[in-house]
């Protein structure tokens, strides 16, 4: 026999290797143990990610544009108050009509989103800025159009993302994880509906979370919450009961996406949507 | 015939890749975050982190909870779809705890916020022209903003 395959030596060997996987097992645990006890403790109990798909929608018939949503996103998620930071926000779109003799359905079209469509009330707070709206004659209509993440299916901010730190969760919500967002502005450029932004103090991409904190407590998100006229409904498509307010605006309603040629298979609808809505 | 010998070169090549590979798979254990992978390509433990944010706005339940006469005044008025916290204010510190007072009480702005006329507003809502509606009056002379068809 040779002598470096001996009984005793082939023995030894498995010993070693069985020795360092149970090292590795061991140490895996450690880890996660530790891991397990930084996580915060104040995170609500018995969320099953997988139990749920959240979905938005909006009815733009009924938006009056009044900023209730874009105030409560701010407060809720605080928001860095600086006039181009805002996680959804209220847009006026005014088409005027077409030149006399043109052959032309409509006009020019303006958009106009002054502080995000937030109107503060009371006093000694800025007044929103002059907007220099073409004037009463010459607009064919007009109307509002609250804008959001539209949590695609597909979506393009996560595909690029180096380091994994935007993702799709398995219950609907497109979410950043703000202890990995290394801050490279990637997911910025690339969400084709400008739902994004650096935050200047965490230095972190920041989106809108359907008010994630909430709806894992059975709250709904701010937005919806305060919004006056319900032009946004928010539900739970696996759970939604027949007479849900989702299930119901799904039934009444056609609706359509912003910018269904990306293919980025938003999850947040719009009913009475118009052709230059994007 | 010799026995076969592993030539050194060879030997050397794969004790480098062993190496290699060996000192990856250790970095790659204690630099991948925990939670990694269980629920995609991400940190699943990330998802209950942002949970864990404390809500500014309590609900409209909450309101419920000690100011149900006004709630159902309010749910059997015109304004039965407004939240309290649409008006009054986030009150998620004042539901935890009622002796924090920072409620806000209602105003004219309050008011012509969402009923100030305006040509992008739909027809179906009812708005008004402040210049012309009763100037310098105060709204809740005349309307009650849980009732807003009944007089006061």
């Amino acid at each position: 026999m040779k002598p470096g395959f001996s009984r005793r030596r082939i023995l030894g060997n498995l010993a070693g290797t069985l020795g360092a996987i149970a090292t590795f097992a061991v140490a895996k645990k450690a880890k996660a143990a530790v891991q397990k006890v930084l996580v915060t403790s104040d995170a609500p109990k018995g969320y099953d990610p997988h139990q749920h798909q959240w979905l938005m929608a909006i009815d733009v018939d009924r938006c009056i544009g009044c900023g209730h949503c874009v105030e409560a996103c701010k407060r809720e998620n605080h928001v860095p108050e600086e006039p181009w930071y805002f996680r959804t926000w209220i847009e006026r779109y005014v088409i005027t009509k077409p030149a006399p003799g043109s052959a032309q359905s409509r006009g020019e079209v303006f958009v106009f989103s002054p502080n995000g469509g937030m109107r503060k009330p009371g006093e000694g707070q800025p007044k929103e800025p002059p907007v220099d709206l073409p004037p009463k004659e010459e607009v064919q209509h007009s109307f509002f159009v609250p804008k959001l993440c539209n949590l695609c299916h597909h979506s393009p901010c996560a595909q690029v993302c180096p380091v994994g730190a935007t993702f799709d969760a398995p219950d609907g919500t497109v979410l950043v994880d703000p202890k990995y967002c290394i801050g490279c502005g990637f997911c910025i450029q690339a969400c084709p509906y400008g739902c994004r932004f650096l935050n200047p103090i965490t230095k972190t991409a920041e989106k809108c979370t359907l008010c994630y904190h909430r709806i894992t407590r059975g709250l709904k998100p701010a937005c919806v919450e305060v919004c006056p006229t319900q032009a946004r409904i928010f539900g739970d498509m696996k759970q939604a009961a027949p007479d849900d307010p989702i299930r119901q605006f799904f039934q009444n309603h056609r609706v359509q996406c912003l910018k269904p040629h990306l293919g980025t298979e938003p999850r947040v609808l719009y009913a009475g949507l118009d052709k230059e809505v994007r | 015939m010799r026995p076969f010998r592993m030539p050194p070169q060879i030997l050397r090549l794969v004790l480098l890749t062993v190496g290699i590979v060996t000192s990856y798979l250790i970095a790659r254990f204690f630099l991948t975050p925990a939670s990694f992978g269980e629920l995609g390509w991400f940190r699943a433990n990330a998802l209950m982190e942002i949970a864990s944010a404390k809500p500014v706005y309590a609900g409209k339940k909450a309101c419920d909870e000690c100011h149900s006469e006004e709630y159902q005044k309010l749910s059997q008025a015109e304004h039965k779809s407004l939240s309290c916290e649409a008006c009054h204010g986030p009150g998620a510190e004042h539901a935890d705890n009622p002796d924090i007072h920072k409620m806000t009480i209602l105003t004219f702005s309050h008011c012509v916020r969402c009923h100030e006329a305006d040509p992008s507003r739909p027809k179906w809502h009812k708005q008004i022209n402040p210049k012309t509606h009763y100037p310098g009056q105060v709204c809740t002379e005349c309307h009650v903003p849980h009732q807003p068809n009944e007089v006061p």
